[in-house]
């Protein structure tokens, strides 16, 4: 299986094809924290089209990962 | 203390306590290095959306980026939250980053992004706070330069006459484009900046302090600063200051001698320059790249880019690369085994440079005569037809611009 390590001083991912489904897939493991999670080709289409306005929110760090479970008022 | 500039600067002197002066040196940081135009960098080293590379104006750590829409920032380097350091790379390539402190977020355009657990904060997006940005960032021919001053003098305005010689180094690219794309080496020296920047365009010193690397590769540069030389020394105004050596590459009349090389070395290349500019490409060939000190921190010396970033008022960092020439690959592999062995780390030029500047700062400890001599040449020097001030190959009338600059900007009463 090949694999590339996209890194930079801000956070490491290793990325493959999976081909292991009925389907490719991509297969993102986050290297600092561990988190694996697939992209189907549509979500794949998704974020290829995601409005740069949305990739910022993603960007939060409050947005997800580190939120604090509650939503914003 | 108030120190009386027109005092320390004299018309054929200045005093060593501006070279070794602490006081001094925290006031160039105000009213030179944190106000006028400094040249941090070169747009091809930010080529692509999201490149970045750390950079340095004097002691501020400044983090050159390109944005998606292509734009150039120069962010402070300086978390908004408790100071940390964002970047620590030295280049890389995100559109955004993230402080390793508590993990504030920002755009490459310094634009906060966000950052965690936001209900300490009251929610997202409350907080109206960004990296810094340097107020004015302007490029020309790609060299990036920045201003902490809101306003002042455009980059065109400071550069005035030099702009042409940064003219004539991009037109010896096939595609009209210098690239900076070889990696800096950094050169640290105990010596103030000033003397480096006056060294720059120094014709006296070559032919003592460089003999040995001269008679060694049988160089013909020696003779261009000879006392019969035609070469000139040229204030070029604002603190900028050439030698100009057209004139004696034109009396050799050959291409590609001030390369020191021949068109048998490098014929793709030359080819390339007559097909693109007809006649004029001789001139092009035959004159060559300048050889120009920008005040106050860029310096070209024809195959090289130097610049200079003062750490302390006896410390200078020298960051040198190659000149490379878009579309010219035979001559950028010239130019940078030429640069490696001129001024990389075993270069023979700038480790000759180097022990001079360290000596003279040494030498300056000494209290008497308390005087540096900048008179060379007072008596033989002209106006040329374009109104710039010009004096033998070997004179210091470069350094007496430089000066005379340098106290214009000292002196300024609403510098604080
Ligand atoms: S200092 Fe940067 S997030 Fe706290
Ligand atoms: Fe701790």
């Amino acid at each position: 299986m090949d694999q590339w390590i996209i890194a930079s001083e801000f956070a490491e991912v290793a990325v493959s094809l999976d081909t292991e489904a009925n389907g490719p897939r991509l297969r993102l493991t986050d290297l600092r924290g561990g988190r694996v999670r697939y992209l189907d080709a549509l979500e794949l289409e998704a974020l290829a089209w995601l409005p740069d306005e949305r990739m910022r929110e993603l960007l939060d760090p409050s947005a997800g990962r580190w939120s604090d479970g509650r939503r914003d008022g | 203390m108030t120190v009386q500039y027109s005092e320390l600067i004299q018309p054929e002197r200045v005093h060593g306590s501006l070279y070794t002066d602490p006081s001094i040196f925290a006031e160039e940081l105000d009213r030179i290095w944190y106000r006028t135009w400094v040249c941090v960098g070169h747009a091809s080293e930010v080529a692509r959306p999201g490149d970045y590379v750390r950079k340095k104006v004097a002691a501020q750590d400044v983090i050159m980026t390109r944005s998606t829409d292509g734009e150039i920032s120069l962010l402070l380097n300086r978390c908004a939250h408790r100071g940390n350091l964002v970047c620590e790379d030295e280049r890389g390539n995100s559109g955004s980053f993230r402080c390793p402190y508590h993990g504030w977020t920002y755009r490459n355009t310094g634009e906060m992004l966000g950052y965690p657990y936001n209900q300490g904060y009251g929610g997202k997006g409350k907080l109206s706070l960004g990296l810094g940005r340097v107020p004015r960032v302007d490029t020309y021919q790609g060299f990036v330069f920045a201003s902490f001053a809101a306003d002042g003098p455009s980059l065109k305005e400071h550069l005035g006459a030099a702009a042409g010689e940064l003219d004539r180094l991009a037109r010896l690219s096939p595609e009209g484009e210098v690239e900076l794309t070889a990696g800096w080496l950094k050169h640290r020296a105990k010596a103030n900046w000033k003397l480096l920047v006056e060294n720059e365009t120094d014709g006296y010193h070559p032919q003592f302090v460089h003999g040995s690397v001269f008679s060694v590769t049988g160089s013909h540069i020696g003779n261009l600063y000879s006392d019969k030389s035609t070469a000139v020394t040229r204030d070029l105004g604002g603190g900028h200051s050439e030698n100009d050596l057209r004139p004696e590459f034109r009396r050799m009349g050959t291409p590609m001698t001030w390369f020191g090389t021949s068109e048998a070395k490098v014929p793709e290349y030359v080819a390339k320059m007559r097909e693109l500019h007809g006649k004029q490409a001789e001139e092009i060939l035959i004159e060559g790249a300048p050889h120009v000190m920008v005040f106050p921190n860029l310096f070209v010396a024809e195959i090289s880019v130097f610049m200079i970033q003062p750490t302390a008022v006896d410390e200078t960092v020298q960051n040198v690369t190659a000149v490379q020439l878009k579309g010219a690959p035979e001559m950028n592999r010239r130019l940078l085994s030429q640069c490696v062995g001129s001024v990389g780390p075993a270069g023979m030029l700038l480790a000759d440079d180097s022990e001079m500047y360290e000596r003279n700062q040494r030498g300056m400890a000494a209290r008497m005569p308390e005087w540096l001599d900048i008179r060379r040449g007072v008596g033989r020097e002209r106006v040329d037809e374009n109104g710039f001030r010009v004096g033998a190959a070997n004179d210091e009338t470069g350094m007496r611009g430089f000066w005379s600059h340098y106290r214009s900007l000292m002196e300024r009463e609403d510098a604080r």
